[in-house]
């Protein structure tokens, strides 16, 4: 939970953002980089020393060019606001953050939000082509530009991306833009006893690859029941030609795994696939911690799994996404009675982490969370960052203590 | 000095892996682009132990360390500025792993581009970027420049491809990153770097599986502007296919005589379009898209019918440059990129250009990107063609600048370009920069004189090739 803030202030101009900066970071006062504030289960919770620097009121788009498949937005554009902008041309940017209407572009990126659609359409830091940044003493300093192909220099705008706002506040992201699918089409899939196995390789293995297949277990807000081996998700988006091709063969794939039914939900789809990108965030009020888990597409079943069963063995209910496409894992544990529970939360951080490196948690109220692994295991580079965060902000002043490492 | 240098390498790392004659240090002093100095003597490892030993002992000899692919650079980023250490990957060649599953691959950096698609093509699998160097070209060279090519139009250049990377730094110290790591992105910094944050040792990349369906149209155009609109109407219009090629009628006319490709020669301007994936979708992609052509004036418009007919017409764009031997002995080529809608302007500036300095001009580029390659033909033995060729690009880069554009899509800034760095950037977005640099190589040993611009010329260079 976001700590009572000592002030909040949303500059509502690149200038005035950059002015507050250069004050904080002369005085050495600390500063929380804040957006939407849609996925403030990542990373340290702030002090609550801190001032909230929220980039909401630097909203709105810089400029778009529909025959160029480029937007520019200022950071603090909600991505629902770009996607119903940008709609109107036929075009999308595959964000595919939760909670949309208030999460932010610059917060999105920040946060290195990664979504279940990359595998197809490419990750949001391949995405931003240009950026403008903030940095911790004020300066403004430009990156990239407003075209789709530009090796001119390092790629500091990538660089940004998933940093969590330590090296400085983006203000200003220049994207490439996508035409929208034609077509959308869902299926859910309840899994009979015996049929998990099966049915996850046949849908690796199809031709026409969804844009999202995904095992789940537990998540009853999600569309569709569990069978006794969970559910599949699975969502396709091409053109009405192809889609039916796809319709035919995903339907003969899972009837050779004995899957026997699917459900078409066609003009749902978008609302169900909205609902299953907020599902990865959702908390059960503050019982309740999710992590990602990164992992090779063909181990993710196995992976998704261990999980699961290890969050169990603690007497914690466990919801799991394993995201077959990409290979994430997404597991929540959570426990309606509280007893113990910051205790059973640290074995199991304890646990997860030994069996998974990368695990990080990506939600959860939970007051024990400062204690928990929330970046997974240090990286191998992990000084180079250190030196880097250094290098950029040598007051600590943006997000400090926040990140990977201490950092 | 240098002597104790030769001797050291020498026994760190056997004669075989030190070449130090003059004839050899020779080959390893030029690229594609220009003529460097040479350099005191070059390494070829079998591995990344002996990457670091050489990085190690370049070090306690103060010579900076110059990492080399296939040379086939075009903006002299390989080549020794200042003297130094070598590294070729020449002995680093090899596939390490072929992970069919999750559709990837782990490569030394000497590994051809062109031989890993050959590799994987039996699992039915290839490697995205192609530059069109790769015959010849490295994926540890591509990595450096964050290459394209024609396909990356939809697959995304190298930096989209690259999932890991193991990379030894200036200090002779081993250290990976990983796209799956917490912290920051550092596979993403390092990709495009050219060299001068580390040296890329082995890497994982990422594989697609080869498409079920390919087509390749070509129309023919009576102006490059109608060409040029064409584009921006397809792309407009929502349709990204896997490459949309652009080659002006000098180019078609010296690929047709080379190749027999199989061009229209009456046309101005030609589109090869491709595009990949799925049978059923084909008919309706292609009749989309030559409706969109014919409105904007197309000649005519001709579809491969064979997969030998393809490759023809595919022969032909890659082999455009090469072709032009048959105008001029040399050929430049400038690299930017322009907002697609800016194209026609764009080449108009590239037409004037040329025009003023009295240079024969062709054009074959990757127009769905917006990314011009003007090849800039001339005879490196007359003075005046030289400085002809030099204005002209300049006066390129400028154009393509006052549209909004970069000053390199895909070549790399090298140390052609470093100069120029400062017309698209400010002092403080070049301090940035520099402030990475300072992370990664604070002594600046790591292919100095490169990517960042300087006030003064530190070694007297030939003319470019």
């Amino acid at each position: 939970m976001m700590p009572e803030a000592i002030e909040r202030i949303a500059p509502d101009s690149i200038e005035k953002l950059c002015e507050l900066l250069a004050r904080c970071d002369a005085a050495g006062t600390s500063v929380v980089v804040a957006g939407g504030e849609t996925l403030r289960g990542m990373g340290v919770p702030p002090s609550g020393n801190e001032l909230v620097l929220q980039t909401t009121a630097l909203r709105g788009i810089v400029s778009y060019r529909p025959a160029d498949l480029t937007i520019s937005v200022q950071a603090g554009t909600t991505l629902k606001s770009l996607a119903t902008r940008m709609k109107r041309d036929g075009q999308f940017v595959p964000f595919d953050a939760p909670k949309p209407a208030h999460a932010t572009v610059g917060g999105t990126l920040a946060a290195g939000w990664l979504g279940p659609r990359r595998h197809r359409y490419g990750r949001p830091r391949d995405l931003l082509i240009g950026s403008t940044i903030a940095l911790a003493d004020g300066t403004l300093a430009h990156a990239g530009g407003i075209v789709v192909k530009n090796v001119a220099g390092y790629d500091m705008s990538r660089l940004y991306v998933g940093s969590f706002g330590t090296l400085g506040v983006l203000v200003v992201a220049n994207l490439k833009t996508l035409p929208l699918p034609p077509v959308v089409r869902g299926f859910v899939a309840p899994l009979p006893e015996g049929t998990r196995t099966r049915a996850i390789a046949h849908l690796r293995s199809l031709a026409i690859e969804p844009s999202v297949a995904a095992w789940i277990e537990g998540f009853g807000n999600l569309e569709g029941d569990d069978g006794l081996e969970g559910r599949l998700f699975i969502l396709f988006e091409g053109s009405e030609t192809l889609l039916e091709r796809a319709t035919r063969d995903l339907r003969s794939a899972l009837g050779r795994a004995g899957v026997p039914e699917t459900s078409i939900v066609d003009e749902r789809a978008r609302d169900i696939f909205d609902r299953f990108i907020d599902a990865y965030v959702s908390t059960v009020a503050e019982r309740s911690i999710t992590y990602r888990i990164p992992t090779a597409p063909d181990r993710v079943e196995a992976g998704a799994l261990e999980a699961r069963d290890l969050v169990r063995r603690f007497a914690l209910d466990a919801d799991v996404i394993a995201d077959i496409m990409n290979g994430d894992i997404i597991v929540r544990a959570s426990r309606r009675d509280t007893r113990d529970l910051a205790l059973k939360f640290q074995v199991l951080d304890d646990a997860l982490h030994a069996a998974q490196p990368r695990a990080r948690v990506i939600a959860g109220d939970h007051p024990i969370r400062p204690a928990l692994r929330v970046w997974g295991t240090e990286p191998n580079a992990i000084e180079r960052m250190r030196a880097l965060k250094a290098r950029f902000d040598p007051h600590a002043t943006l997000n400090p203590g926040r990140f990977v490492g201490g950092i | 000095m240098t002597a104790s240098l030769h001797e050291r390498l020498r026994s760190a790392l056997g004669n075989d892996a030190v070449k130090t004659t003059p004839e050899d240090l020779a080959v390893y002093s030029f690229d594609a682009y220009t003529d460097g100095r040479l350099p005191s003597a070059v390494v070829i490892p079998g591995d990344t132990r002996a990457v670091s030993v050489a990085v190690k002992i370049a070090r306690e000899f103060n010579e900076p360390v110059i990492a080399r692919g296939a040379g086939t650079g075009l903006c002299g980023g390989a080549v020794p500025i200042v003297g130094g250490v070598v590294i070729s990957f020449a002995r680093m060649h090899r596939l390490l792993e072929l992970d069919v599953a999750n559709r990837r691959a782990r490569i030394q950096p000497g590994l051809v581009n062109l031989h890993l698609s050959q590799q994987a093509a039996s699992s039915g699998l290839f490697y995205a970027p192609d530059p069109a160097s790769q015959r010849s070209s490295t994926i540890g060279g591509n990595i450096a420049t964050n290459a394209g090519g024609p396909h990356c139009l939809s697959y995304g250049t190298t930096v989209n491809h690259v999932l890991a990377l193991e990379i030894v730094d200036e200090r002779g110290e081993v250290f990976t990153t990983d796209v799956d790591d917490a912290g920051y992105d550092l596979t993403a910094a390092l990709v495009g770097s050219e060299g001068t944050l580390g040296i890329v040792t082995s890497a994982w990349v990422k594989l697609l599986r080869t498409p079920e369906a390919v087509r390749v149209w070509l129309a023919a155009f009576p102006d490059i502007e109608s060409a040029s609109e064409a584009v921006s109407g397809i792309i407009g219009a929502g349709i990204v296919p896997t490459a949309l090629e652009m080659m002006d009628a000098v180019i078609v006319k010296v690929v047709e005589e080379a190749f027999h490709a199989g061009y229209p020669t009456d046309a101005a301007a030609v589109l090869l379009i491709e595009n990949a994936g799925f049978e059923d979708e084909m008919q309706g992609c292609e009749s989309a898209i030559r409706r969109i052509v014919q409105a904007h004036g197309a000649l005519s418009w001709h579809a491969a019918r064979t997969p030998a007919e393809r490759d023809a017409l595919w022969a032909g764009r890659k082999g455009a440059a090469g072709a032009t031997g048959r105008i001029a002995p040399n050929y430049y080529t400038q690299d930017v990129c322009v907002p697609r809608s800016t194209l026609p302007i764009a080449l108009r500036a590239v037409e004037s250009a040329a025009a003023e300095n009295d240079i024969i001009v062709g054009n074959v580029f990757h127009a769905g990107d917006g990314n011009l390659h003007p090849l800039l033909m001339y005879d490196k033995r007359d003075a005046r063609q030289v400085g002809a060729v030099l204005a002209t690009g300049d006066a390129i880069l400028r154009a393509a600048i006052d549209l909004g554009g970069t000053i390199s899509g895909e070549h790399g800034v090298g140390y052609e370009k470093r100069e120029a760095m400062t017309r698209v950037y400010t002092t403080e977005d070049l301090a940035v920069m520099a402030r990475v640099r300072d992370v990664f190589d604070p002594q600046r040993s790591l292919n100095p004189e490169k990517i960042f611009p300087s006030g003064t010329r530190c070694a007297e260079l030939g003319p470019v090739r």
